[in-house]
């Protein structure tokens, strides 16, 4: 599966360029707590937080995460739309919330 | 392959920019022919110890050298240094401020994850600055094939 296969439902809207979105996935990792981020996902996972931070994008490149997912509307700010775009991490955002989110990833076929 | 050798500052609080060291040391690991595994492992432990450097203390710098056997850094900041280094690596303890964890630090798995990941670790602390060792042994089955 790749990102832009995930785009494909109405849940999710992409706000970056369109940069990074043929990445593929792996799996799914929820935190918003970024050194568990750090310890624990892995490459190629799809990171669901609400933590909007610069940060958050520093720690999807290190570990090159496939794509980062704000869930409950998050409005993310420009300065980080911009660092993705830079950094060709695909940012999407979405109204569930990270629990709705994780159910309908899993529900689209992407596991771990 | 020669030796890469560097020091760079950590300024206090400077939070937008944590992370630079790590990606730049990424780089040239990826670089040198190292394997994911092991530069997600070193990458993980610099950026661990770049943040509290930046959270926790008045400042510092980190140098490295990374040759074809080992990768060796070690962290230096100014203090105010660890009251007890038993109960920073307890996973989950954590004395970090408000700026660390409205910035998404401050769960108390730093120092765990870099003992995690690193061969070798020394902390030594007092009032006048911390001094973090690491350092990683690099063998054969660490280069891509």
């Amino acid at each position: 599966m790749k990102v832009k296969n995930i785009l494909e439902s109405e849940h999710f809207q992409l706000i970056s360029d369109n940069l990074g979105i043929e990445n593929e996935v792996n799996g799914i990792f929820s935190c918003d707590l970024l050194s568990h981020v750090m310890g624990f996902a892995n490459e190629k996972n799809i990171l669901i937080t609400v933590l909007n931070n610069i940060n958050v994008l520093g720690v999807a490149s290190l570990l090159d995460l496939s794509c980062v997912i704000f869930s409950h509307n998050i409005q993310v700010n420009e300065s980080i739309i911009s660092k993705a775009n830079d950094l060709d991490i695909p940012l999407i955002r979405t109204k569930l919330s990270t629990s709705e989110t994780v159910i309908s990833l899993y529900q689209s076929g992407v596991n771990n | 392959m020669e030796t890469y050798s560097k020091v760079y500052n950590i300024e206090k609080h400077d939070i937008s920019n944590a992370g630079t060291i790590a990606s730049l040391t990424k780089r040239e690991l990826k670089r040198r022919g190292l394997t994911r595994e092991f530069v997600k492992k070193v990458t993980i432990g610099l950026y661990e110890a770049e943040i509290n450097v930046v959270i926790h203390s008045y400042g510092g710098n980190v140098s490295l050298d990374i040759t074809d056997e080992y990768i060796e850094i070690i962290f230096k900041d100014t203090g105010p240094g660890i009251d007890s280094i038993d109960e920073a690596m307890t996973a989950g303890f954590s004395t970090a401020s408000s700026l660390a964890i409205e910035n998404g630090f401050g769960a108390g798995m730093g120092l765990p994850n870099i003992k995690a990941v690193s061969d070798e670790m020394l902390l030594t602390s007092s009032k006048e600055g911390t001094r973090l060792y690491l350092k990683f042994y690099i063998k054969s089955e660490n280069y891509e094939s």
